[in-house]
């Protein structure tokens, strides 16, 4: 009797209230700021609501009905993979060759992670602001170095052409994030032994076919964990993006983020159940793709270890 | 611990003569004693250029003992988003502006809850009569708003820089505006600044433009439907257009709103802007310098005619906010808005010009702005709106959402190269808008208002005259 009552729920919870206890402060906080707004916003998106007063009236999956035959709703959700497709193989790889320059050793190698960590700290929508003087077709400096070195003979709107606004923000988003990932790689560098190299070095491989054959194989779990987090950060994009163009010219650059912001504030009549139910939409889309990349990790682990 | 005692004694005696002295100075002037016990009123607005007129009578409010204002400036590309925010949590001001309002927004935003009406406020002189509608600025028969600012402008006067385009009398033209823009164009320096980035602003203009060309607005008053894509809206905004196939455009313009591109065409960047009249204005507040080079000329056409511009009935300018503790005051401070002194002062700011347009001839301004005000009352006709004959039409308009892409984005698109031919997007806006008029009547309907399609059509409107309806 007594060995049942200890191992019920209730006598375990006895036994670990402390930790339970300890554990209410940050099970009310993210209540309140992470599971309230997200159920919050399952409701609103079932709503006809202007935003202007109390919560509209119920209407159900109507404003699911509207999305899926939005054209500007599946530009936005096509302006976000195609961010994805070219932003995160472009972070991933330039900071993977540039953490192995940076693990070696030579002279200012110090100064130079720190160059490439610096835009990581600085806040992205001021980075937003300044790159816009910066890609000026008149006075930016960018502009001018091309203007003057004879690589084209007119300005280039970098920001204000529909067809080169979007990979001008992957650019400048991969730059601004490259030295996080930076610091991912060389952490994940850390942990291939020092032997192994060395065996490899007595078997005859060069640099190259070290990178390959050694280095590569044994990032391939960091790689899938990397580009989870990477893929998931390209797609809040929203402060660099809202600064940085507001989602224009003509919708080329908005992103999901900036959708559901246009439709939930800077409408003249906002729509915050329809920009609520996009915001579901998008999320249920990202947690498919991070499933997959999970079961994929999952996968190769279980094979390596076969 | 004597000397304790003397600093004690001190202390009191510094204490007395303080008291003194404030009881002296409250008793020359009652109300600086109790200033800081007077409630204070928020106001939040777009007019910086009315800053310093509305802080003599804020000023003028305190000392009679009734209210402090604490007044802060928006930007109006951001300022609706804030006032959403401050609904929603409580914290709207007791006095704001709406930005660019349309009666759709007015009646949404009436009928959630965001406006108390106005107590004592006198507002029955024959020009203040004249604007004061239900739906606009009156809601079941009580006063919640009143315009200050005449419905008689536009947004497309052409300003320039008088030292490099020396022959304003070209401009009345589109060829003539497009030539000297060419001619400008030299160097650092372009003919033209297009504030594309600020949507709203672009549309406006362009629906100016499109007016001035023949087009009865966005609506075709005769037939009831959307006029978005008739010929003179693709004509006038292949006329903008013109300007960066001419390479006379500046290149910077896809970056700028109107704030950003008047101060680069103020810094000589560019040699033509079109902006309202209250460039005069914000050149006289921040680029004084710029001012006395400034030429202004009237909205241009296509073959240089006189322009017919319609404007319909206007909403108000301030409202009390229903979320103000302090509504009757601040009713009685929006009252001092409404005299002849504050219109010839609200002329002397140059703004968008004062409800009386005679109190322009007896301000002190700037000749750009008397001359672009004469211009107005040349131009600019009162066009119908269905809500007037129709008080039922406020249920459609608040149930009408906004259509995308819009004409703002529409015209971004076109100078960005998102499409060759911007008429079928033009008709998709049309068609789109249509169609949400369509939904919205089929739902109001359904709530017992009895409205139709046909209250858009006005067969007794006629163009180049006030519609009295």
């Amino acid at each position: 009797m007594n060995k049942q009552r200890k191992n019920s729920i209730v006598a375990r919870l006895w036994t670990d209230r402390w930790i339970y206890i300890f554990l209410l402060p940050t099970v009310a906080l993210i209540g309140t700021f992470t599971v309230y707004p997200v159920v919050a916003s399952v409701w609103y998106s079932l709503l006809d609501w202007n935003g202007f007063g109390d919560p509209g009236a119920f209407i159900g999956l109507d404003n699911y009905r509207d999305l899926w035959n939005d054209p500007l709703f599946w530009n936005s959700f096509k302006n976000t993979l195609v961010f994805l497709v070219f932003a995160v193989p472009l972070r991933v790889g330039l900071a993977l060759v540039l953490a192995v320059i940076l693990n070696g050793v030579f002279p200012f190698v110090r100064l130079f992670r720190t160059g490439i960590f610096l835009p990581v700290v600085t806040t992205a929508a001021i980075v937003g602001v300044v790159m816009r003087y910066i890609l000026d077709p008149t006075g930016g400096p960018i502009n001018f170095a091309i203007l003057e070195t004879g690589i084209v003979d007119q300005p280039v709107n970098f920001l204000g052409s529909a067809s080169l606004a979007l990979y001008s923000a992957v650019g400048i988003w991969v730059w601004k994030w490259l030295g996080i990932t930076v610091i991912y790689w060389m952490a994940a560098l850390q942990t291939i032994p020092r032997d192994v190299y060395e065996a490899a070095e007595l078997d005859g491989a060069n640099a190259v076919q070290k990178f390959f054959r050694v280095t590569l194989p044994i990032l391939t779990p960091f790689t899938l964990i990397i580009t989870l987090i990477t893929v998931i950060e390209a797609t809040n994009v929203f402060d660099l993006m809202l600064t940085l163009t507001g989602g224009g010219p003509f919708y080329s650059t908005e992103v999901i983020d900036i959708f559901v912001y246009r439709h939930a504030f800077t409408s003249n009549i906002p729509r915050l159940g329809y920009a609520s139910a996009a915001a579901i939409f998008f999320a249920a889309a990202v947690t498919l793709v991070a499933a997959v990349q999970i079961f994929l990790v999952t996968r190769i682990r279980k094979w390596r270890k076969l | 611990m004597s000397n304790q005692n003397k600093q004690i004694k001190l202390s009191r005696r510094a204490v007395l003569a303080g008291s003194g002295a404030s009881a002296l100075m409250a008793g020359m002037n009652p109300m600086i004693a109790f200033s800081q016990d007077l409630p204070t009123l928020m106001w939040w607005d777009i007019y910086q250029p009315l800053i310093p007129l509305h802080q003599k009578i804020w000023d003028s409010f305190a000392a009679s003992g009734q209210a402090k204002v604490e007044y802060t400036a928006a930007n109006p590309a951001s300022f609706m988003q804030s006032l959403q925010l401050a609904f929603r949590s409580g914290e709207l001001p007791d006095v704001l502006n709406i930005p660019n309002a349309t009666p759709a927004q007015i009646v949404s935003l009436q009928e959630a809850g965001w406006f108390a009406p106005l107590s004592d406020v006198s507002f029955d002189k024959p020009f203040q009569k004249a604007v004061d509608a239900e739906g606009f600025t009156t809601f079941g028969g009580d006063l919640f708003s009143f315009p200050i600012f005449s419905p008689r402008w536009h947004f497309a006067s052409v300003w320039y820089d008088n030292e490099v385009v020396t022959d304003g009398s070209s401009l009345g033209t589109w060829d003539g505006v497009r030539t000297a823009a060419k001619e400008a164009t030299s160097g650092e320096r372009y003919g033209l600044l297009l504030p594309l980035q600020f949507g709203p602003r672009m549309r406006d203009t362009l629906i100016d433009l499109a007016m001035a060309a023949g087009s009865p607005g966005t609506i075709d008053w005769a037939t009831g439907e959307y006029a978005y894509a008739s010929d003179h809206f693709v004509e006038a905004l292949e006329f903008l257009l013109s300007f960066q196939k001419d390479g006379s455009l500046h290149p910077a313009s896809s970056a700028v709103d109107a704030r950003q591109g008047r101060a680069r065409w103020a810094a000589g960047e560019a040699a033509l802007f079109f902006d309202g009249p209250w460039n005069s204005g914000v050149l006289k507040g921040n680029f004084p310098d710029m001012l006395a080079k400034t030429g202004v000329s009237g909205i241009p056409t296509p073959g240089g005619n006189t322009a017919i511009i319609n404007r319909g009935p206007i909403t108000g300018t301030f409202w009390v906010s229903s979320q103000s503790k302090n509504p009757e005051l601040a009713s009685k401070l929006l009252s001092e808005l409404t005299t002849d002194d504050y219109y010839i002062g609200l002329a002397e700011r140059m703004d968008q010009p004062p409800l009386d347009l005679s109190a322009v001839g007896r301000a002190n301004v700037h000749p750009t702005y008397k001359q672009i005000v004469d211009e107005f009352t040349q131009t600019v006709f009162l066009a119908p709106d269905p809500l007037l004959r129709n008080p039922a039409i406020a249920n459609v308009y608040s149930k009408m959402r906004d259509v995308t892409p819009g004409l703002g984005e529409i015209i971004q698109g076109a100078f960005a190269g998102a499409f060759d031919d911007p008429k079928p997007i033009l008709q998709q806006l049309s068609d789109s808008m249509s169609r949400e008029r369509e939904r919205a009547i089929n739902a109001a309907r359904d709530e017992g208002a009895e409205v139709s399609v046909d209250d858009w059509v006005f067969a007794d409107w006629t163009r180049g005259k006030d519609y009295a309806g």
